[in-house]
């Protein structure tokens, strides 16, 4: 059986973290979102992947090549617009074979369980569902016994809390629907499938397995604790003494963690870092590699990516630091509830830190109100104190 | 090395083989040719590449035919001696891959008895032969041939007036791929991966008839061989090259990696041996060849900068022949593949002058690290385009970490300023991947170099060999004549070869030398010469002297070799890429010089 992965989105609304990469290359636990997709498909026995893929695809192909690595067979196709997900299905339409086949977005954590319970029980076209706090930022489907009687995307009325997970499984049969259509705007599968739900039978498979979305930069926090939670631990490199380490944690090789500092997992840090001394970093935080902490340094519940280098006494949580980020001493990133105002919308927050996108330099001594976020390659001086939504390459003196 | 293909069936044999060719390519690329047969054979070659033969082949409709793709070993490029060849009726013709070696004394008897050559190349004799032992059954006359014959061979015939394929193998690879009412003959199952995931392999000593509907293997004794299809699981589309365009991008784009992995382990170990052992060094030579070299120069400036030790570089072929001195540097060679010939025996002769021998290489277990006293490997991957790029830059880490233990051992850095330094370096990739996410801005600028004919690379102090760096890959791949200049030289010479016809590319980084550079770019821009600058981002000075204006994030001077040299990489990749230049596979070189 084949399963056909669709990763070709940015994922917009996850700016800055998607300027160099899609949504389903960020790294949480240290690995991209992508790879626990294709994890849970192998982990099943499903090992031709065709991969749809669009913006920026040399990051997918490079970090998956011929997918051996992984276990499996990937084969590329590519989106050159982005015509949504029907499209996108369309296109792999000539791989596909004359099996039936599964259809899995590329960027939300999956299990494996997940995609057995599909397996297992799957009847005709079907379709996994989840239940959702927030179902308005997805497509909901009312479901009578198994049977799906309709499917709303993103619904501006209550019609229950029962999600579209983006996972189906489709007979062959069903890909007629979708071949040889022309398609000039954006169309995703389900717009292609709600008209059909009264002839044609579409079972809805509820699971228990892990489905975890990210669709603001701030839902990485959770996915990136739910991804460590899985993971193993393990010293590679070099932990020196006088270093308290407790829980699951995973020291990558050629890293260095200095004495004195005391690190609580889940934690994961990469390749190559360079830690303390005396660096406080608490659950359930990842590192990623060629990061450098510098001493007296408070980390905890944060995600942060290759190459950024944070100075001595900083504080750092509940936040999203970008590759290369440069943090001077004194950086001060304290989470709380806060409101986060992105374009015309506004959340409130629980609990949230910064969010600072790739290439940005932050000066010694600022002061980061919670939910504030930086876009990528922004430059904050000395002493400033910033809030708010910043744009990409903002100066702030 | 050539590729070749076979197709019978119901399709186009034009397009079925004009695929397959272009699959096989990276088995040469001088010249290419199909025969096709269509109302008689018809034949149509070409020198050049693929796709050069692609926009010109007629198509005449046929659903059988041979075609083939040529690196010269035996005879010119030419279109005359391309493949296939026809025999002097023009009724049999005939493909080869491998080395016919008794082919003058056979050529000879044939001239003798009347037939008559077109061509430089030993595989014509096959073709004649073929027609002399033609009797309305190509595949006895391929036996009866083969008896004849001493050498290495993949050959596919075919005969005007017989729906079949016939093929032969000896020491060179030859697949059958069977499909539903087709059937397909190749070099490598890349070629056929489009049509079947069912092949046959073909071995040593036997030959195969192959039609539209069955493919029957032979032995050697004419016994038929019953061998079960092989089934390939893996998938045609890219997976090598993932889904880059070409090789050489996509290692371009692995810098980032590869530079992290290059230095893995080693920056938390700059006190200790991991680069090299406890030692005195009074003084340090760099010896390599091509852009090993131009990173051994780029060495210079690290290994003086950071451990202020002399230190000389020198030609790996000049260095064999030189007079030596009597000093005994710490001699470090520089080669990517370890394998490059005159490298090799700079290390022994290096070695029997007495010195030290350090090799930087990327290759483990290659013939340099079993020369010399230590290794460092690099650590880059695999590196298949002709160009290097990736193997450059992890041998300029090489440096760096070669520079920072060696300052440390002597003493001329100190631990705050290594500590610095390694923070930075641990943070290169970045800078690498901040200067890949601007790509496009590269694509857009090249187009001022494109049509140039001639075009000077300029730097000042460490960034004089990136810009020869940045000039020899220009040449490699886009054919363009390129100079790099230390740009003080500019007025002793090349100024008076500049005009509006001769665009210029600068690297003014922030460093100690820029406003040096900033007034060598206005003489230039005074002379009417295009320019095209690359320095530090956010400089608007140098943009406003400057034609057009790429930048590099902002990194210490010592490291700002490494993104412009991927700046330099991207502008020849573009630059080739838009004069539509085989990127991979540049004529007339190859990756790993085995000859002195």
């Amino acid at each position: 059986m084949k399963a056909v992965i669709l990763a070709a989105g940015e994922g917009t609304r996850l700016r800055p973290f998607t300027m160099s990469r899609p949504k389903g290359m960020i790294p949480v636990g240290n690995r991209p979102i992508l790879e626990y997709v294709v994890e849970a498909l192998v982990k099943n026995g499903i090992k031709d992947i065709i991969m749809v893929v669009g913006y920026r695809k040399d990051t997918i192909m490079l970090h998956f090549q011929d997918g051996k690595r992984f276990g499996a067979s990937i084969e590329y196709v590519v989106q050159e617009k982005p015509l949504g997900t029907a499209h996108a299905l369309a296109l792999a339409a000539d791989r596909l074979g004359d099996d039936d086949f599964l259809t899995v977005a590329g960027d939300n954590l999956i299990n494996a369980r997940l995609v057995t319970d599909l397996l297992e029980r799957h009847d005709g076209m079907s379709i996994t569902v989840t239940e959702s706090e927030n179902p308005s930022k997805y497509g909901v489907v009312k479901v009578e016994g198994d049977r799906i009687v309709e499917m709303v995307e993103k619904p501006d009325w209550k019609m229950g809390n029962i999600i579209n997970t983006g996972i189906y499984y489709f007979p062959h049969g069903m890909l007629e629907h979708f071949r040889g259509r022309s398609f000039t705007a954006e169309r995703g599968i389900t717009q292609v499938l709600a008209p059909m739900v009264k002839e044609v039978r579409m079972t809805a498979v509820k699971t228990k397995g892990k489905w975890i979305d990210a669709v603001y930069p701030w839902d990485l926090l959770n996915v990136n604790a739910q991804a460590l939670d899985s993971q193993g631990q393990g010293v590679r490199g070099t932990v020196e003494p006088g270093t308290v380490l407790k829980g699951p944690v995973f020291v990558g090789a050629g890293t260095r963690i200095r004495s004195g500092c005391h690190i609580e997992g889940p934690v994961n840090i990469g390749e190559g870092c360079d830690i303390g001394p005396n660096v406080v970093i608490l659950p359930s935080t990842s590192i990623g590699n060629g990061v450098q902490i510098d001493s007296f340094t408070h980390i905890s519940h944060c995600l942060i990516m290759s190459n950024a280098v944070i100075g001595s006494h900083s504080h750092l949580s509940r936040s999203v630091i970008g590759d290369g980020v440069r943090a001077r001493a004194g950086t001060f990133a304290a989470s709380d509830s806060c409101y986060v105002r992105v374009e015309r919308e506004l959340f409130k927050l629980s609990d949230v830190g910064a969010l600072i996108g790739q290439d940005t330099r932050v000066g010694a001594r600022v002061v980061i109100t919670p939910g504030t976020v930086i876009g990528a390659g922004c430059r904050i001086e000395d002493g400033a104190q910033v809030s708010g939504y910043l744009d990409n390459k903002s100066i702030v003196v | 090395m050539c590729g070749i293909v076979g197709y019978v069936g119901e399709r186009r044999a034009e397009e079925v083989l004009l695929d397959g060719l272009k699959r096989l390519e990276y088995r040469g690329y001088d010249s290419a040719g199909v025969a096709i047969g269509a109302s008689g054979l018809r034949v149509f070659k070409d020198k050049g590449e693929i796709s050069k033969l692609d926009a010109s082949v007629p198509r005449w409709g046929g659903h059988i035919g041979i075609g083939h793709t040529r690196w010269a070993t035996c005879g010119k490029p030419s279109q005359r001696n391309a493949h296939p060849f026809l025999d002097c009726s023009g009724r049999i013709a005939l493909v080869h891959n491998g080395i016919i070696e008794n082919y003058l004394a056979l050529k000879k008897t044939l001239v003798d008895e009347g037939h008559t050559f077109t061509s430089e190349t030993d595989t014509e004799v096959l073709v004649h032969l073929l027609e002399k032992h033609y009797r309305g059954d190509i595949h006895a006359a391929l036996v009866a041939t083969l008896k004849e014959v001493k050498g290495t061979y993949a050959v596919v015939a075919m005969a005007e007036g017989e729906d079949r394929l016939v093929a032969a193998r000896k020491e060179n690879p030859l697949v059958v791929g069977l499909g539903v009412g087709e059937n397909l003959l190749a070099s490598d199952v890349t070629a056929v991966l489009s049509y079947t995931n069912n092949v046959l392999y073909v071995m040593d000593g036997e030959t195969a008839v192959v039609t539209k509907d069955r493919a029957t293997v032979y032995d050697a004794s004419g016994a038929v061989v019953e061998r079960p299809p092989t089934a390939v699981t893996w998938s045609v589309e890219d997976a090598e090259r993932g889904g880059f365009e070409h090789y050489m991008l996509k290692e371009i784009f692995e810098q980032p990696t590869a530079i992290h992995n290059s230095l893995l382990g080693h920056l938390d170990e700059i006190y200790s041996g991991a680069v090299l052992p406890d030692m005195d060094v009074a003084s340090v030579k760099l010896v390599a060849c091509g852009t090993s070299y131009h990173a051994a120069m780029v060495g210079k400036y690290i290994l003086e900068s950071l451990a202020q030790v002399p230190t000389t570089v020198e030609l790996a072929s000049e260095y064999r022949y030189s007079p030596g001195t009597g000093e005994s540097p710490l001699t470090v060679l520089v080669t990517q593949s370890g394998e490059t010939a005159d490298t090799l025996a700079a290390a022994r002769e290096a070695r029997r002058r007495g010195c030290r021998t350090l090799a930087v290489t990327n290759v483990v277990g290659s013939t340099i690290a079993r020369e010399t006293d230590d290794v460092f490997y690099t650590n880059a991957g695999p590196e298949i385009g002709v160009a290097a790029t990736k193997t450059y830059t992890t041998q300029l880490m090489a440096m760096y970490l070669l520079g920072l233990r060696l300052g440390t051992m002597r003493n001329a850095l100190d631990r705050a300023q290594a500590r610095c330094l390694t923070s930075e370096l641990r943070a290169i990739p970045r800078a690498v991947s901040s200067v890949l996410d601007h790509a496009s801005e590269v694509e857009e600028a090249v187009d001022m170099l494109v049509p140039a004919r001639d075009i000077f690379f300029l730097g000042r102090n460490i960034n004089y060999p990136t810009m020869l760096e940045g000039a020899l890959k220009l040449k490699e791949i886009s054919y363009i004549h390129a100079e790099g200049y230390a740009a003080g030289e500019l007025k002793h010479g090349p100024l008076a070869l500049l005009d509006s016809s001769t665009p210029v590319v600068a690297a003014c980084v922030m460093d100690h030398t820029r406003e040096k550079m900033l007034g060598n770019i206005s003489e230039v821009a005074a002379r009417d010469a295009p320019v095209l600058s690359v320095g530090t981002e956010g400089d608007n000075e140098l943009a406003a002297i400057s034609d057009a204006v790429l930048s590099i994030p902002k990194v210490s001077p010592i490291l700002s070799p490494v993104p412009l040299t991927v700046v330099m990489q991207l502008i020849a990749y573009y630059t080739a890429k838009k004069k539509g230049c085989p990127i991979d596979k540049p004529r007339n070189l190859a990756k790993s010089v085995t000859v002195e």
